[in-house]
């Protein structure tokens, strides 16, 4: 089964390390991080279809929290660290959902006239659903834009929405307290509806 | 709008929402004074806010695990799934990703695909493509790609199948590699699939260039039986009248790309039959030849429009230049196209007969010297030198072998009809046809009734080889029916078996059974061993390859087939080497005296020489339950040489294997008649 395939080769210092470079504002740290943590989401995800199938719901930051012990192996670790995790977390669900989305545009758009293209949507994106990835597409273009006009806002969504994180876990992540995290909450949902909506 | 603005606009949006939502619109409008724009940003917020329900409050992971789950499982190369140890992406094939994996509880390689999630959450779907995905295994087709396992694990859904090494006809189509012989003996390969699975009352639906695959050494599959009903939406209205196009079947994944393929039953959401198929294989071949759909159109509406009301471009007259196509080859894929159900041909048989006719006249046509001189029934001239000499070439290696045993069967059979043992034979004979004709496919038996019908056809072809029936011991049986499940099982690809699949062998066997006969009789050899003797040896190499001559076919070796008046560069030349064959095996009955008249043990001597088989039976003289034949040294196998146990106790068990499929070929989904009618 899966959990018997071969234990990642990432120590915990590394993983703090790249951490740490990264919530100091270092993208390449953020591009070594990526592949360790995909690696996570898909286990994180598994278990979720999984539980689900059991009837049990799952709070996704309990998986994540798992990801993140299993990678830094060790439960002795700085809240801080933790944190970047999270956000870590959150930006590459969100850039794998992302991808998925624009193959699975793509396939619609290019896949009646040419028929190699089916093999793609077959081999790669069989599994999003059409008006799904158009969502997210939707979605991604909006917090971008919100991205611009109010940064925390598009991080408040991005930790919800793409890391699974409850209110008070984003407020710890973000450093600011709960209602605040709320208010740019609902700001932010209002905001993104409207947007998306009007596409 | 700027950050700045943005500012102002939250800051009255996050007030008036404080506010009940009566008292918003006042709020907004004293708030904004003066601001239409502030007001209309404000204002279509709150009216977003009140809608928006719980838009994004459910994260992401509740929709898209699946996604997540099954995406990029590439990088998991080396990594595990269930049993399976992923090997490296093989990507082609129907609906889902495909990888190669290594079992690692079989040691074998498999194709593992993995289910998109649209149906792979849906239990009983699934159960019932299982049921089905079993049905069509259980057929176990040659031209059918075996499904092992329908299986989950960690919440993936997979389904474990044959891999199969070859190029799809997409590819090879792309390639314009395959020549019109190779086209239609292609055609001629997914119809007997398709005639195999019709009888078993399954549809395949999705008959496309991308779901057939071909192997190197000529072999055909067909992929995907029951994926593409897995994929069909099961709503009500799908059982009636529907609209074509709707958004319904896109949603399903199923038509994209296909839509060139589909029958205009399928076009219309009318309920489908195996006709279907038949107009997808009629597609497929008309694609084949002319490089292009006969039904296509800019858009998928407009492809669908042509489906229904067009007629396609004379095949004729857009065939590749290199192909050349017949009228009766037109006439035939038109039969496949018709709109009407009840206009088409109506059943995959039917069609494999014409494509059958298609080829003869194509092989008669291109082959025979005075092409003046048609021939309705082919077989009926290949004795004489232009026929033989036309056959392919690939074909008249195992031709040979064929003939040659042939030769020898017929005689025998002659031989011993005269002995007292001719009343029983014939009678056992007819009670084997009789039992053979009641159709239950083997691999739909249980083990026991296996068995059975392999000892029963043990016999019953003893008989036809002119021996006593023999009752085999228990031990016998099962190593026979172990060849059975060998040969109907060779696609598989066990190398010691040969590549080509059963099905290929006996389509290439027949047009050389009247000239086997004809030798074979001429020397009292029994026919039944004529024919099957090739099938045996045949790993249907061709007979150039081996050096020392044409071992896998008739397997003579070169100063044998110069004591029997052979050249050694006509040891590949069927009409020489068919005599020979029944003479060697006549010889060897002469030396074997009364031993003989065990048919068996010629058939041995055929092997291994007379001296050979008279040593061992010295060897086991004093034996308990001594009887000189086949099955008491197969008994006794320990205790005789490593000759005879690694050749002999193999070659005749296999021998009935083969004969007890050519001979029922009915049993084994395979679609030509017992071969040794052909040689009536």
């Amino acid at each position: 089964m899966l959990e018997s395939r071969p234990m990642m080769t990432v120590n915990a210092d590394d993983l703090t390390g790249l951490l740490i470079e990264w919530g100091q504002g270092d993208k390449a740290a953020l591009d070594r991080l990526t592949p360790l943590v995909y690696d996570e989401i898909r286990r994180i995800a598994h278990r979720y279809v999984q539980r689900e199938r059991e009837g049990q719901t799952l709070q996704t930051t309990a998986l994540v929290n798992e990801a993140y012990l299993r990678l830094a192996g060790s439960a002795n670790i700085a809240w801080q660290n933790r944190a970047h995790f999270y956000a870590v977390t959150a930006q590459v669900m969100r850039r794998i959902l992302i991808d998925h989305a624009r193959r699975r545009q793509y396939v619609k758009h290019g896949g009646e006239t040419e028929r190699v293209p089916f093999e793609v949507a077959i081999s790669e994106v069989g599994l999003m659903s059409q008006p799904r990835a158009a969502e997210l597409l939707a979605l991604d273009e909006a917090l971008e834009e919100l991205a611009r006009l109010d940064s925390r806002k598009s991080r408040v969504v991005e930790l919800r929405y793409f890391g699974g994180l409850s209110l008070e876990e984003t407020a710890k992540v973000l450093e600011v307290s709960p209602m605040t995290v709320r208010r740019d909450w609902r700001a932010a949902k209002a905001w993104l509806y409207k947007a998306v909506k009007s596409e | 709008m700027t950050p700045e603005q943005w500012q102002k606009v939250e800051a009255v949006l996050q007030e008036a929402i404080d506010r009940p939502p009566q008292d918003r619109a006042s709020f907004l409008d004293a708030a904004c004074a003066g601001d239409r724009q502030l007001l209309a940003e404000a204002t279509s917020l709150i009216n977003a806010y009140n809608e928006a329900g719980d838009f994004i409050e459910q994260p992401a992971i509740s929709q898209d695990a699946h996604i997540l789950v099954g995406s990029d499982i590439a990088d998991k190369i080396g990594h595990e799934i269930g049993p399976y140890t992923i090997v490296k992406r093989l990507g082609g094939g129907g609906m889902g990703e495909v990888y190669l994996a290594q079992d690692a509880r079989l040691d074998r390689l498999v194709a593992l695909k993995i289910l998109p999630a649209y149906f792979a959450s849906d239990d009983a779907r699934l159960r019932r493509f299982q049921r089905e995905a079993k049905a069509v295994s259980a057929l176990n087709h040659p031209n059918i790609l075996t499904i092992y396992e329908v299986g989950e694990a960690a919440g993936i859904r997979y389904i474990a199948t044959e891999f199969i090494d070859g190029a799809t006809i997409r590819q090879l189509v792309a390639k314009q590699e395959l020549s019109l012989d190779e086209i239609l003996d292609t055609a001629e390969q997914i119809c007997s699939a398709l005639v195999a699975a019709h009888v078993a009352g399954i549809v395949h639906r999705d008959i496309k260039p991308e779901n057939i695959m071909r192997r190197a050494d000529g072999l055909v599959k067909i992929l995907d039986f029951g994926i593409a009903k897995l994929m069909e939406p099961e709503t009500p209205g799908y059982q009636g009248e529907a609209q074509p196009g709707n958004g319904t079947h896109t949603e399903a994944g199923l038509l994209l790309g296909t839509t060139g393929y589909m029958s205009p039953e399928q076009a219309r959401g009318l309920p489908v039959d195996e006709r279907t198929d038949i107009w997808s294989l009629g597609v497929v071949v008309y694609e084949m030849l002319a490089q292009r759909l006969p039904f296509a159109g800019a858009t998928r509406m407009d492809t669908i429009v042509a489906i229904l009301h067009r007629d396609p471009a004379p095949l004729s007259e857009v065939a590749g230049d290199q192909y050349n196509v017949s009228p009766l080859l037109e006439q035939t894929i038109n039969r496949c196209l018709r709109k009407e159900m009840t206009d088409r041909l109506g059943s995959a048989n039917e069609l494999l007969g014409e494509l059958r006719r298609v080829r003869e006249q194509l092989n008669n046509e291109t082959y025979l010297t005075g092409s003046a001189v048609k021939l309705s029934r082919p077989e009926a001239h290949a004795v004489s030198k232009p026929a033989a000499r036309s056959l392919p070439r690939r074909y008249s290696g195992p031709l040979l072998v064929l003939v040659m045993v042939l030769v020898a069967a017929i005689a025998g059979s002659i031989l011993y009809r005269r002995s007292e043992t001719a009343e029983p034979a014939s009678a056992a004979l007819s009670a084997g046809a009789a039992t053979a004709t009641s159709g239950k496919l083997y691999s739909q038996m249980n083990e026991a009734e296996q068995l059975d019908f392999v000892d029963q056809q043990e016999q019953r072809i003893s008989m036809m080889m002119g021996d006593r029936p023999v009752k085999l011991n228990g031990e016998a049986v099962r190593v026979i029916k172990s060849y059975v499940d060998r040969y109907a099982d060779r696609d598989r690809a066990s190398a010691d078996l040969g590549s080509a699949s059963i099905n290929d062998v006996y389509a290439r066997a027949r047009p050389y059974v009247p000239l086997i006969a004809r030798s074979f009789a001429a020397r009292k050899v029994p026919i039944i061993i004529g024919i099957y003797l090739p099938v045996v040896e045949s790993a249907y190499r061709n007979c150039y390859e081996n050096t020392i001559g044409a071992k896998g076919l008739f397997q003579f070796l070169p100063q044998t087939a110069d004591h029997y008046g052979v050249a050694r560069q006509d040891m590949c030349d069927v009409e020489k080497m068919t005599p020979a064959a029944a003479h060697y095996i006549a010889d060897s009955m002469a030396e074997l005296g009364e031993d003989s008249q065990s048919m068996t043990l010629v058939l041995l001597s055929y092997n291994r020489g007379a001296e050979s088989v008279r040593n061992n039976l010295r060897q086991l003289r004093d034996a308990e339950n001594y009887e000189r034949n086949f099955w008491t040294l197969f008994a006794h196998r320990d205790e005789l040489d490593d000759a005879f146990r690694n050749e002999g106790a193999h070659y005749v068990p296999s021998f009935f294997a083969a004969a007890i499929i050519g001979e029922n070929p009915q049993n084994f989904g395979l679609p030509q008649p017992p071969l040794s009618r052909l040689a009536e």
